[in-house]
């Protein structure tokens, strides 16, 4: 049994994780730091693997290393290392392979894994997707030159993002949706009108409202998938995009309290002493609404990673909360923004909608109109940042409501 | 290390010409001439901005170059990074144009190219002693200076306001 010590140990190599390795080694330029990740790749940025799907970039343009803020030097980086038990009273670790590692101080950082809803039968056949790591994009990219038609599962971002990297390719794509619209989790149906038209165009043959019953395959792989509808769609390729759970079996014989994800203080400390978690797999706070979120975004998971770093390193900083919605992205040439409380079916809260010739806004307010509590963006996207800096500060919105309502607010604003 | 210089601004003295942006898209040009920079089929863009806010104030954004650059931070491809002289850089060859930077700029000053499908923004112009639209401020509403001397002015400027209404 090999045994190693680290001062700091951070299980899982992606955003929260590097995160943090950099932010501890920009305040502690000595102590060692040791990342465990069990993927095969070294930390790579995640949100880019569908250009590896469609061949436009190969997994090492993509690396993190040296890129952006993680230029922090002798980060010790171990991949193929998957923990599999850890004992917090003797600050341990325990790894699939027989290795054992003392720390000082951990970090939870194992994000989260893809969902495979277990009433489709034949999910684990060759040609069935969940895209997620680099890895997965690099068999995806493999398969996709046997495949003309691939059916996708779930009409989230991700999903979206795979089907373009696949019609780029050439491939008939469907996307097949249970709920009434594409992107249901960033906007309400009847504000995701200008997307689903720029879809539509795009060639993406889309089929809302309905569900996969059962992967057809042979011993090609995938032959078709069944709907719930009983139609049949013959196919070579499915991914499945319906969400994540986070990684926490590893902690279940531990005394890390969870729920459902591990539970973060305001300091992103867990139950345990010297322990920290952060990103996908953490629960924290959403500041809009109070309540507790695990969210899967990367830019999330950076923020977190970097306050978990600060903490680790002995300086006491508060986690700020995040949202559960925030999310920036350019899809069939439309760009949009969503963050905040956006589904306002049954909230009681102040609209403002507005729309023109390829572009949509909508705003939302709270029931007192003094603060901007969430907003959708689609098409002219400038300055969406301000709207974040308002929503997260709570900022009383009074003197700059009518810009914030005609989308022309800006930094001078603010200013006394 | 010596201290690095800033673009403060003085809004109590732009006068909202905008001969900064001017200046800021023709040095981001290709020809670098205000000619040539018309003439271009890419029409180039100001990485600064001039706007207005009631009654009649003009202020001039740019790029704060922030310590902790949320922009930086937010980046999903790792395309934003702060060089040797501490200036915070998009790298146009690793953007995918996700505008999470976009979403992220509490100053609105990142901006979006639609040609090229990349965000853009204020790079302290790398060829000039003096950021282009420092030099072309005919007011003085941009300063180009560090830190201490620039509060420095400040203080010499108030105590020269408060000498004279002493002096009243």
């Amino acid at each position: 049994m090999d045994r190693n010590a680290t001062q700091y140990l951070i299980v899982g190599g992606s955003a929260a994780g590097m995160a943090a390795a950099h932010t501890i080694r920009s305040h502690d330029p000595m102590a060692p730091v040791t990342v465990l990740t069990d993927e095969t790749d070294k930390p790579y940025f995640r949100p880019m693997i569908p250009f590896v799907v469609s061949g436009k970039k190969k997994s090492q343009d993509m690396a993190m290393e040296g890129c952006g803020p993680y230029v922090g030097k002798d980060i010790f980086v171990k991949t193929d290392s998957r923990v599999v038990s850890v004992d917090t009273d003797s600050h341990r670790v325990f790894l699939e392979n027989n290795q054992v590692f003392n720390y000082g101080k951990i970090l939870f950082a194992t994000g989260s894994r893809p969902f495979i809803p277990p009433d489709i039968k034949g999910t684990e056949s060759n040609g069935v997707f969940a895209l997620r790591t680099l890895a997965h994009a690099r068999k995806m990219n493999a398969r996709a030159a046997q495949t003309q038609h691939a059916v996708l599962l779930g009409g989230g971002l991700l999903n979206l993002k795979a089907a373009f990297a696949l019609l780029e390719r050439g491939i008939k794509v469907t996307l097949v949706v249970y709920s009434p619209q594409v992107l249901s989790q960033l906007m309400d149906a009847e504000d995701a009108v200008l997307i689903r038209n720029a879809l539509d165009d795009a060639g993406l043959e889309i089929r809302t409202g309905t569900a996969a019953v059962e992967i057809e395959s042979d011993n090609s792989g995938v032959r078709g998938i069944v709907l719930d509808d009983h139609t049949k769609i013959s196919c070579q390729m499915v991914c499945i995009g319906k969400g994540v759970r986070p990684n926490v079996e590893f902690l279940e014989n531990s005394k890390i309290k969870l729920e459902k994800g591990i539970v973060a203080d305001i300091h992103t400390a867990c139950s345990q002493s010297d322990t920290f978690a952060a990103g996908d797999v953490a629960v924290t706070h959403d500041p809009v609404s109070g309540k507790p979120v695990m969210t899967a975004l990367w830019t999330n998971a950076v923020e977190m990673g970097r306050c978990a770093g600060l903490n680790m390193a002995g300086l006491p900083t508060a986690y700020a909360g995040t949202f559960g919605i925030l999310n920036a992205t350019q899809i069939a040439n439309m760009p949009f923004v969503s963050m905040g409380l956006v589904h306002t079916k049954d909230l009681d809260c102040e609209i403002f909608r507005s729309g023109g010739q390829g572009s949509f806004r909508k705003m939302v307010f709270s029931s007192d109109g003094r603060h901007l509590i969430g907003m959708v963006l689609i098409g002219d996207i400038s300055n969406a940042g301000l709207y974040r800096h308002v929503i997260q500060g709570k900022k009383l919105v009074e003197k700059f409501k009518h810009h914030i309502i005609g989308h022309n607010l800006h930094w001078g604003h603010f200013i006394k | 290390m010596p201290q690095p210089k800033e673009i403060f601004v003085k809004t109590d003295r732009c006068v909202g010409c905008m001969s900064c942006m001017l200046a800021c898209a023709v040095e981001h040009s290709q020809s670098k001439t205000l000619f040539g920079a018309i003439a271009e089929a890419r029409a180039p863009k100001s990485r600064l901005y001039v706007e207005w806010a009631a009654p009649d104030r003009k202020i001039p954004l740019v790029c704060r170059q922030c310590e902790d650059a949320p922009c930086m931070h937010a980046c999903i491809s790792g395309a934003i990074t702060r060089n040797e002289d501490n200036i915070v850089v998009t790298n146009a060859d690793k953007c995918i144009g996700c505008w999470t930077c976009v979403m992220v700029c509490p100053y609105g000053v990142i901006g979006r190219n639609m040609d090229t499908g990349k965000a853009y923004r204020c790079d302290r112009c790398p060829d000039r002693e003096i950021p282009a639209c420092v030099s072309a401020c005919p007011t003085g509403a941009l300063i180009y200076e560090t830190v201490p001397e620039y509060s420095k002015s400040i203080r010499k400027q108030a105590s020269q306001e408060f000498a004279r209404a002493e002096g009243e």
